[in-house]
């Protein structure tokens, strides 16, 4: 019997003979540059209408999987993990959600093949084709690689793990076989990976689509959402659900406004993404940017704003009302914080 | 007659809000209703800018430019540059990495070195007469 555990938070910080983890210091880096905070994983985040995260939990349920676990850390609630609630899915929150997976792991002793993911990057693979080759390779754990890195991504044999032993000590302890992923990988580990992810999906560069209706061609436009008559749309770009385009606004290439979002008279959006429930004010031009509630950062520039003039952006009033809203997601960088996806009305 | 007034370098506070704004323009008042105010916005302690803080510089401006003067911007942080973007105001304002260049920008001429009978555009176009005949 197959089951899938994925985990919401931090990763593995590996070691090598050196001392100093490459990937760590290389996104380490990655943080230091765009000034920003310890990191909230953007798979989390609304994109063109689910996150990555909860489409990963669709594909296993599509994979037949028997059952899928997701532990998530203290620091992000499953509704801001863009997670919904669906049959075949357990949900656990722990400060260490590595080893509350552990502890179920070694509990459920019907499972002989257990995937292992740590909610990080978007991947196209085919689950059955890993199995496979895990099998074949005959090792108790086999990791995904693509073509640079290692990825957060196993599987491994449920005869590896034993009572009280850390799943992170497990998947680091033998030299694991290789599985390589020859198809799209975007490591979503800085907000410009959420853009550059956007930009591939609606450019059909990928296969992650726009949960919404393709209005026409590259158009798409949740039912809920209303645009204006005197705005325009062009293709490509994508109007989320329950969101607000007023008129007069323009809405080009390759933007994204996600859920409950409002885009004031006039305001042009370019190459830019505005995550769920956020306002953008009359007469502004966005371009090459992510707006999250109040912040705004400057692919550009490479900056972060937190701008406090609600005239400019604010939190949209969906979530201001939400008396446990975090800091938005960006720079949610943080504080390991989210906007809330609103996935758990659907 | 041509006069040419000094260009004035005015220091931007590090948080242009309401209040900051406001005491700022008791100060900016007085130089703004000369004749020809030269004037240069010296943004490199800007931290935060709002609308307040933009429209002040966007009124500042308009009445520098109602009695013939102008006023630039200089030193503008990343930061800022994307907020003046954002609401569209940019463009509007002639912006400089330094205050020393927006100052020279205006070809600041002693006003003892202009002829009374040149046109006010002499040191900016030069030979006017060699131009049209070049031309």
């Amino acid at each position: 019997m197959l089951s899938a555990i994925i985990i919401v938070g931090p990763e593995i910080r590996e070691e090598v003979d050196s001392g100093v983890s490459a990937e760590k210091v290389a996104s380490e880096f990655a943080r230091e540059a765009a000034q920003l905070p310890p990191s909230t994983p953007l798979a989390c985040v609304e994109v063109l209408g689910r996150s990555v995260v909860g489409r990963l939990i669709d594909e296993l349920g599509r994979a037949e999987i028997g059952a899928t676990s997701v532990f998530v850390d203290a620091t992000v609630a499953p509704r801001q993990a863009g997670i919904d609630s669906s049959t075949n899915v357990t949900f656990s929150v722990s400060e260490d959600p590595w080893d509350m997976a552990a502890q179920k792991l070694a509990a459920d002793v019907e499972t002989e093949t257990i995937s292992v993911m740590r909610a990080s990057a978007f991947v196209e693979f085919d689950f059955g084709d890993f199995l496979q080759s895990h099998r074949e390779q005959g090792k108790v754990v086999t990791r995904a690689f693509d073509h640079e890195r290692p990825l957060d991504l196993w599987v491994i044999d449920r005869a590896a793990v034993t009572d009280g032993e850390d799943l992170r000590t497990i998947l680091q302890r033998s030299m694991p076989a290789r599985y390589s992923v020859r198809g799209y990988v975007n490591r979503l580990e800085h907000p410009r990976d959420l853009r550059r992810l956007v930009v591939d999906s609606l450019t059909s560069r990928c296969q992650l689509r726009p949960q919404a209706t393709e209005i026409r061609p590259g158009v798409w436009i949740d039912e809920s959402a209303q645009v204006n008559r005197d705005a325009r749309i062009v293709a490509p770009a994508y109007i989320g659900r329950g969101s607000r385009v007023e008129a007069q606004c323009l809405i080009t290439r390759c933007s994204n406004v996600e859920s409950n979002c409002q885009v004031d008279y006039g305001t042009v959006v370019e190459d830019s993404s505005i995550l769920s429930n956020s306002y953008v004010g009359i007469g502004l031009d966005l371009s090459h940017s992510i707006v999250d509630g109040n912040n705004l950062l400057s692919l550009e520039r490479n900056v972060t704003l937190e701008i406090a003039d609600p005239c400019v952006i604010r939190p949209n009033r969906v979530a201001r009302k939400e008396k446990n809203r975090h800091s938005p997601i960006i720079f949610g960088f943080g504080g390991a914080q989210f906007a809330p996806a609103e996935e758990g009305s659907r | 007659m041509l006069t040419s007034g000094p260009v004035v370098v005015m220091q931007m506070p590090e948080q242009l809000n309401s209040a900051a704004v406001r005491a700022f323009m008791q100060d900016m008042q007085p130089l703004l209703e000369i004749h020809r105010p030269r004037i240069v916005f010296d943004c490199s302690q800007v931290r935060y800018m709002d609308s307040v803080g933009v429209e002040m510089m966007l009124h500042c401006l308009e009445e520098a430019m109602k009695r013939d003067g102008d006023l630039k911007l200089a030193a503008l942080s990343p930061e800022s540059e994307v907020v003046l973007e954002l609401m569209r105001v940019a463009r509007v304002f002639e912006a400089f990495a330094t205050a020393d260049e927006a100052v020279r920008s205006f070809n600041a001429v002693p006003a003892e070195g202009v002829s009374q009978e040149a046109s006010w555009y002499a040191n900016v176009f030069g030979d006017m007469r060699a131009i049209k005949q070049a031309s």
